[in-house]
Order: structure tokens, then C-alpha cells, then sequence
């Protein structure tokens, strides 16, 4: 069986390894420039002593450094974004195909007739070539965490949508979960084109669905209250890497004053007048959050869960090709 | 056939796909060591019991057995069962050779010498990729490598069917060869009649799903004979059983009869039929039967002797 699954695969080896050296060429050089420009902006000895402080005055010299590095760097940090659709090749390209494909040829009734059963066929080419997948990720997330870590330290988003999700563990459980689904869709269509339409489109709705409904509630948020009103203008660090869920402004009495989950206010001892007048007197922010040391915890949970999705496809998947296809 | 199980043997047997029953109330015990022929019209069945013969389909009712064990969950059982699919399909990429290697990795006993000298007698380069190969040489490759496993018992889907006449008779030629060197028992379905009389020692015939035609080909020959004679009543000849079919003009009556004794009737001419002639019979009959069909009764003398 290995045999007969390397060779059938091998193509599919090579034009991943391919796709990793093309993409380590576009990231290591522009990787080394950040880290770079990390160092000489003074970034790196700046920013783990206003890192951990809940609130910092904003002309505290790191958050203009900030800015700065991510002005610089903005459009590769935009660029970036692309890969986040990374992972659903491995279920169009690698899963879709797998059961479908044979299927199409009508050579699922030469290798099943073989001396072999289908269960066996079925465990060890999964097995093998999602070990490939597991792999594949692997190697891409430690070079994408690499890549990302000073644009990471220096915005303090890497919790954040988006950035959250194309860094770290969480990408081996996206590739595993997308190849599960490529296999799964496969073997109920059983033509490849159709198999790799429903893996786009049911792995695109299924992480939309875990990012924006589960993930701000893995773990209950925590509340953070600063008045509208202060000394100098301090507001919570951003740079601290909290993930702000909500954000709005509320009375004196409680009652939220602005729409929606995006808005503060913050006025200093000049501007004071207008937000009293705006919001009356003892008016205050209130952000609902996730701790910045959570990431990891996070990433650990939404891996597992994507893992947990992919072994149930997996499952159903062996026992159609079982039970139904002939 | 005593103490040996059945190479195939079917109890009330039927596959149904959605509300449609591809096979049904199928019956049969094919013995040991013959060269059994599976005919029938298009959407008779005979895909669906050959997928089921190999596993590759479970039964919706009743039992298969193969080899005297169930089909599919059993690596040493499939090991022991060739099976050539319709259209011979085979990896379109992968070289014949790389074909061999694969049958050598997924099967315990198979003979790699025996499909290499095979394949090399007609003239098959093995360095080839298979989807560069025409469809007769195809065909061959996937027969070497169904012989290769040294199966007890070959399924052929329609082998013959992509085949020009002359690779056709090479192709048949050399099956018959094989089958002589290695004493397994093939079922082979196909819409060649002629082809299959040259070959096949045994007669299956399947028409809408069920069993019409089951026997030993000799049997069924020296049982059936085509009667000339003047237009009559078929009843009233001695030694007929059955009339399978009549047609008649004016004058003249043609009967094919199952017989069950000698026919004498002065006024007939009686003739061998071919395999040809006795199939086209019963297919143009549904209703006719040398069990277990629909129409006959419960015990057929034919198949009680087998």
C-alpha cells in the first residue's frame, strides 16, 4: 500500500514542496527586512517595558515607533491576508480528489479487488497522506510565525481576526480539517470538480462560522472600564495585544451611548468640555476583551476543535467507501 | 463437485438501487473448474453480480458466496478472486510495469514472472505508461495481472468488448490457455455469442434481473434441438418438454424445444442448435426458463443434475 501511495501521490509531494520554496522566497527576504528593521527601529528594546502595562500615555515614543514599522510594513502585512486561503488547497488539491478521482477512472474497482481490503486501503492512504498534510502545514506555520513575529510585537494584532488566523497551530488544523472535507466531499459526489467546489465553499463558511460565532467565546471575555475623562489622555495599551471584542461608551448611570461595538471617547483636560457635553458627566469606555495571554490557549483550542471536525469527516469518509461505493 | 464449495453460490440473492432491483431472487451454484459464460441484455444484472461476487457490492437481500466465504471483508478471499472490471480500468499514469509492482504489493501470491512472460509474448513494452497503451493491449495488461494473483476463481466484465475480432481471438485464446495451465474457474460476461460458444463450458443466462438459463453448455445442447415441420400444435410431440420458442409461416412451423427424451415425429426434422441460436431463444422469451426463472416450477431436472 505505501508503495502504491507514494507513487500515486508523489506529483502532489513535488508540487508542494515547490509551493513552499516559492513562498519561502517571497517570505524570507521580506521576513529579514522586518526583523531588521524590528531591530534598528529600537522597537525590540522598547516594547517589552510598555507591553504588559494596562494603560500608557500615548506619546510614550514606542507607539510612534509602532506606527511607523507598521506604516513601513503595511502592505506586505495587507499581502499577507492572501494566505489565509492557504490551507483550502490542501482539501481541493489533496482531499477532493482522493476517493473522487478513482471513482472517475473506475480504478476504485482495480485497487479494491485487489488483495487488500478497502477499510486497509482506505486507513493507510489517509493516514499517509494526511501525515503529508500535517506536515506541509507544520512547516509553513513556523515559517509564517517567523515571518509575522515583529509585526506581531509591533501592532500587538496577532489576536485578532485575520492575524489570529493565519499564524500558529491553528493552520495544521485548518489543513487537516480541509482535507477531511475534500475526502468526505469526494466520496459523496464522486467527481472531483463538484468535491473541490464544496470543499471551497464548505470549508470557507465553517472557519467564518468558527471565527465570528466561537471563538470571542472560548473562554468568557473580561471587562475593562477607563473614564472618558482623564489627566493625560491614557487609554489601554494596544500595543499589550488584547483581543477587544467591544468597545462603547456608557453614562453615568450605565446606559450605552453609542452604537454598535466599535466606538470610545477620549478627551483631555482641553477637550474635556465636548465629551461631557456629548456624554455627560462621569461618563465612561467599557471594552470586553480576551487577555493577550490567552493567544496560545486559543490557538490550542480551535486547533483541537478543527482536529476533532476533521477525524468525524475522516470517519464518515471510511465508512462510505466501505459500505456505498461500488 | 463433491466436498469442494461452489466457486460462486447464490441464495435468493438481489441488489437494489434506489426503487429499482438490479438482481433479484438469484439463485445459483456455479461448480468448480469451468468456463462459465454470463449473457444477458443490457441492464440484465450482470455488472451487479459480478460487483457483488468480488465485493465490491453488499446484497440488499439474500447471500453470496464465493470460494466458500463472503466477498469483501476478506484479504486472503480477495486475493484469491481475479476480477477484470468493464473497460479494463487501469492507472493511466503509471507504467505497466509499475502496474505489476503494485499487483506484487497488494496481493500475497502474485506472480510476477508468469505476468512479465505473458505480457511479454504479446509484445506489451512494460516501460509504457498505460494510457499511452491501446485498448486491446489494455485489456491484456489488466487479464496478466488478474492471472498474476493466481486466483481460484476470474471474473470478467465484458472483457472482450474493446477488442478488435482478431485481438478478440487472441484474447480468448490465451484465457483458455491459462485457464488450462492454472485450473481456475472463470465467469465471463459478454454480448458475443459466438465468441463465448468457442470458449465457455458453462451457461448463465440473466434476463431482467433474475435467473433465466443455468447449465452445463453441453446439457443444454444436447437438451434443446430446433424442430422443422409443418404447422401443428407443439403439445402433441413426443419428447418435448418446452417449446422456448416458436415461429411459424404459412406453412411451417420452427420450433426451439427443450426436450426431455428422444424426439420422433416422422414429420419433423430435427437439428442441433448452437449456443447462439438456443440464447436469442430464451432472451426473446422472458417468460421461458430453464429455472430458476420466473415462470417454472420449482425443481428443474437441468439444474438438479449439475
Amino acid at each position: 500500500m505505501t508503495w502504491l501511495v507514494w507513487r500515486q501521490h508523489r506529483q502532489q509531494a513535488l508540487a508542494a514542496a515547490i509551493a513552499m520554496l516559492a513562498l519561502a522566497l517571497f517570505l524570507v527576504p521580506t521576513g529579514r527586512q522586518m526583523h531588521a528593521a524590528f531591530d534598528d527601529l529600537g522597537l525590540r528594546s522598547c516594547l517589552p517595558g510598555a507591553g504588559p502595562s494596562e494603560a500608557l500615555p500615548s506619546d510614550d515614543g514606542c507607539t510612534s515607533l509602532s506606527e511607523q514599522f507598521s506604516g513601513r510594513f503595511q502592505g506586505l502585512a495587507t499581502t499577507s491576508l492572501l494566505l489565509l486561503f492557504l490551507p483550502v488547497v490542501a482539501g481541493m488539491f489533496w482531499g477532493a480528489p482522493l476517493v473522487a478521482r478513482e471513482v472517475e477512472h473506475g480504478t476504485h474497482r482495480l485497487v479494491w479487488t485487489q488483495g487488500v481490503t478497502r477499510l486497509r486501503w482506505a486507513t493507510v492512504k489517509l493516514a499517509l497522506v494526511g501525515g503529508g498534510v500535517v506536515l506541509v502545514a507544520a512547516a509553513y506555520a513556523l515559517l509564517v510565525g517567523w515571518w509575522v513575529a515583529p509585526l506581531n510585537d509591533a501592532t500587538g494584532y496577532r489576536f485578532t481576526w485575520l492575524f489570529f488566523d493565519q499564524q500558529g497551530p491553528v493552520l495544521v488544523g485548518y489543513a487537516l480539517f480541509a482535507f477531511a472535507l475534500g475526502v468526505l466531499a469526494g466520496t459523496l459526489t464522486r467527481k472531483v470538480l463538484p468535491a473541490m467546489a464544496i470543499t471551497l465553499g464548505g470549508f470557507l463558511a465553517t472557519r467564518v462560522a468558527v471565527a465570528l460565532l466561537l471563538r470571542p467565546s472560548f473562554l468568557p471575555s473580561q471587562r475593562r472600564v477607563y473614564p472618558t475623562v482623564s489627566g493625560p489622555a491614557a487609554e489601554p495599551n494596544q500595543l499589550a495585544g488584547d483581543w477587544v471584542i467591544s468597545r462603547a461608551v456608557y453614562s453615568a448611570q450605565g446606559v450605552k451611548l453609542t452604537p454598535g461595538s466599535g466606538s470610545q471617547a477620549l478627551c483631555d483636560q482641553a477637550t474635556a468640555p465636548s465629551c461631557v457635553a456629548k456624554y455627560g458627566v462621569g461618563s465612561y469606555n467599557q471594552e470586553l476583551f480576551q487577555p493577550a495571554d490567552r493567544f496560545w490557549l486559543f490557538q490550542g483550542i480551535e486547533t483541537a476543535l478543527f482536529v476533532v471536525l476533521a477525524a468525524v469527516l475522516l470517519l464518515l469518509a471510511v465508512r462510505l467507501v466501505r459500505r456505498r461505493i461500488a | 463437485m463433491s466436498g469442494a464449495p461452489a466457486a460462486l453460490e447464490a441464495t435468493g440473492l438481489g441488489k437494489r438501487y434506489g426503487r429499482t432491483w438490479a438482481l433479484r431472487d438469484c439463485s445459483l451454484a456455479l461448480p468448480q473448474g469451468r468456463i462459465a459464460a454470463l449473457v444477458g441484455p443490457n441492464g440484465a444484472g450482470k455488472t451487479t453480480l459480478l460487483h457483488l461476487a468480488v465485493g465490491l457490492l453488499a446484497p440488499t437481500a439474500g447471500a453470496i458466496r464465493v470460494l466458500g466465504g463472503t466477498p469483501g471483508r476478506d484479504p486472503a478471499l480477495l486475493a484469491r478472486v481475479g476480477f477484470v472490471a468493464q473497460d479494463a480500468p487501469l492507472y493511466g499514469d503509471l507504467t505497466v510495469a509499475e502496474h505489476l509492482t503494485m499487483g506484487g504489493r497488494l496481493n500475497p501470491r502474485f506472480d510476477q514472472a508468469l505476468a512479465r512472460d505473458r505480457l511479454g509474448r504479446l509484445g506489451i513494452p512494460l516501460d509504457r505508461r498505460v494510457g499511452t497503451l491501446s485498448g486491446g493491449q489494455r485489456a491484456q495488461v489488466a487479464l496478466a495481472m488478474a492471472l498474476a494473483k493466481r486466483p481460484q476463481l476470474l471474473l470478467l466484465d465484458e472483457p472482450v468488448a474493446s477488442l478488435d475480432p482478431l485481438a478478440r481471438r487472441e484474447f480468448l485464446q490465451a484465457l483458455m490457455g491459462s485457464v488450462a495451465e492454472q485450473g481456475l474457474t472463470v465467469l465471463l460476461s459478454s454480448h458475443l455469442l459466438a465468441d463465448l460458444e468457442r470458449v465457455c463450458d458453462y451457461l448463465l443466462v440473466l434476463q431482467a434481473s433474475r435467473v433465466q438459463v443455468l447449465g452445463p453448455v453441453d446439457d443444454l445442447l444436447d437438451r434443446h434441438k430446433l424442430l422443422v415441420g409443418p404447422r401443428r400444435d407443439p403439445d402433441r410431440i413426443a419428447g418435448v418438454a418446452a417449446v422456448v420458442r416458436a415461429t411459424h409461416t404459412g406453412r411451417q412451423s420452427t420450433l426451439l424445444v427443450r426436450t426431455d427424451g428422444p424426439v420422433r415425429d416422422p414429420a419433423m426434422a430435427v437439428a442441433d442448435v448452437t449456443l447462439e441460436d438456443l440464447v436469442l431463444a430464451y432472451l426473446a422469451d422472458p417468460s421461458a426458463g430453464t429455472l430458476p426463472g420466473p415462470a417454472a416450477p420449482a425443481s428443474d431436472p437441468l439444474e438438479a443434475r449439475t
